[in-house]
């Protein structure tokens, strides 16, 4: 594997265990023990509630495309060689929505709502970023 | 509440535009000793002055906050000096934080003001910053975003579910254009068509390069005091009538769809019930875009058109140029005036001051009585509208 030179996500202690899962090729989420709700980006308390007892929850990775963009300029100089990419806003099946790239697929092919999955990237030994594909 | 507690009395500000050659502290200068000239006063009659920060400039920015203005200008009955910092909603800040001072006595004549200085900043260390300032550190800037990126998602979103076509989006900076033809403080003055829009360089789609913000040196000042004091000394003061606020959440990948709207009608009718108006009442609508989505968007959510689509017909037919039928962004917004980080908020509110006294030339809204403006701040974490007047009622 070539060396990885792009950023790196900063982690917090709540999020540790996110990156962990990715790592190993799964997608997870933490979940609020008191009231059950799904938490999105990890928290240390549940944004809900306020309850400390958070778990995590193994999620199916399905998920539809919200929004995106070809990005084809203007990006810093580590970010350069991937142009054109895709940021795209995720809709999980479980009600999440978080942020990504789409790979495997072309610009044009690129639909409002189409059905992707998650797959992963290894970028450095404790890195993997969650990315997605069309499904 | 706020409604008639201030006024704006003096005005000063410097043409925004790409300066390397001129020094940060000059831009200051000018801006502030035209506020002091235009309101009449004794520069020694300033005691308290309120600070912009100097977004991504540390120098700067830290000679603000360690209070080197008084000092600089000699600014002799100064009895104390802050910084207030809501990145682009800064504008609004000040002027609460001019209001508790005046209204408490701290201070009788307030300076406020704003400065920036991009053009002599390394261009990949104003890429960087303006590539993971507002973004989060770990669940956004990891995947390449950037502010164009960011906004270009949402405008793709917008475009897919009005029907929007991109002639009309291109439809908006040609809007800003019209006005910025009029200002001899804007950087981009030239006409503009939606074609040349449209063959500028696409920059994350469906955002064209003239779709996009051009970082900008500039710098403007404005002094406020009590009404009181105002009716003594100033021929023409502006009023704060009312305000509101709602926050909208930090992280622009975490905010649902429909927030910002929800939020921007809520701080309108807290601002239009103190004021005692509509928006029917408002002259001018000083709308602080940043990219043209917003446009649409703030039509809708303050009820002046029913949907994107309707407020894109508004727009395309000319409803918000010079001469239209509901002025909008007075100053070209920053595509067109330039960015000047949290600035752009600034300019407004000098803007409508000017409006509002009649001072604003070839710009100048006939018969201006009531103007609205919004801010912004961060990549939309919160949405403040304010109403001014130029009488008390």
């Amino acid at each position: 594997m070539t060396a990885y030179t792009k950023p790196l996500p900063e982690m917090t202690p709540w999020s540790k265990k996110f990156w962990e899962s990715t790592k190993l090729h799964k997608l997870s989420m933490q979940r609020c023990n008191n009231c059950g709700k799904l938490i999105f980006y990890p928290r240390k308390a549940c944004p809900e509630c306020w309850s400390l007892d958070l778990g995590w929850q193994e999620v199916s990775g399905k998920a539809k495309l919200n929004a995106f963009t070809v990005t084809m300029a203007g990006v810093e100089p580590v970010f350069a060689p991937d142009l054109p990419y895709v940021l795209a806003l995720i809709d999980l099946a479980e009600g999440v929505t978080m942020m990504s790239n789409i790979v495997d697929c072309k610009p044009e092919d690129l639909k409002p709502g189409m059905d992707l999955e998650v797959t992963f990237r290894d970028c450095t030994d404790n890195i993997s970023l969650p990315l997605f594909r069309p499904a | 509440m706020s409604k008639g507690k201030i006024a704006i009395v003096g005005i000063g500000e410097v043409p925004t535009g790409w300066y390397p050659e001129r020094h940060e502290w000059d831009i200051i200068y000018d801006s502030c000793m035209q506020a002091v000239t235009d309101a009449g006063i004794n520069k020694n009659e300033i005691e308290g002055v309120i600070c912009s920060p100097a977004v991504g400039q540390p120098k700067l920015d830290s000679e603000l906050v360690f209070g080197k203005l008084p000092e600089e200008l000699g600014l002799k009955g100064c009895k104390d000096i802050v910084s207030v910092n809501g990145g682009g909603s800064t504008s609004a800040n000040l002027l609460r934080m001019a209001e508790h001072w005046i209204t408490t006595g701290i201070a009788k004549i307030v300076l406020i003001m704003h400065a920036s200085k991009y053009s002599s900043i390394d261009p990949n260390v104003v890429i960087h910053t303006f590539a993971t300032s507002g973004m989060s550190m770990e669940w956004e800037y990891p995947f390449g975003t950037t502010y164009n990126g960011m906004i270009a998602m949402l405008t793709e979103r917008f475009m897919d579910k009005n029907g929007v076509t991109a002639e009309e989006m291109a439809s908006i900076p040609v809007s800003f254009r019209k006005w910025a033809e009029l200002d001899t403080n804007a950087m981009f003055r030239k006409p503009l068509t939606v074609q040349e829009v449209l063959s500028s360089r696409m920059a994350s789609t469906p955002l064209h390069a003239k779709e996009c913000n051009m970082l900008a040196d500039g710098g403007g000042a404005l002094i406020v005091t009590s009404p009181e004091i105002a009716g003594k000394i100033c021929k023409t003061p502006v009023y704060k009538l009312g305000e509101g606020s709602r926050y909208c959440q930090a992280t622009v990948t975490q905010r649902p769809e429909e927030l910002m709207a929800t939020q921007v009608k809520g701080a309108a009718q807290d601002a239009f019930r103190e004021a005692g108006l509509t928006v029917k009442d408002m002259d001018i609508l000083e709308l602080y875009c940043a990219y043209p989505i917003t446009m649409p968007y703030l039509l809708v959510a303050l009820d002046v058109c029913k949907n994107g689509k309707e407020a894109m017909k508004f727009i395309e037919e000319g409803n918000t140029w010079p001469g239209g039928k509901l002025p909008c962004s007075t100053i070209g917004d920053a595509l067109s005036r330039g960015h000047t980080g949290s600035g752009v908020g600034f300019a407004y509110l000098v803007e409508t001051a000017r409006q509002l006294m009649g001072k604003a030339g070839e710009r100048q809204v006939k018969n201006c009585k009531h103007v609205l403006m919004n801010c912004s701040g961060g990549s939309g974490m919160n949405q403040i509208i304010e109403i001014f007047g130029r009488n008390l009622k």
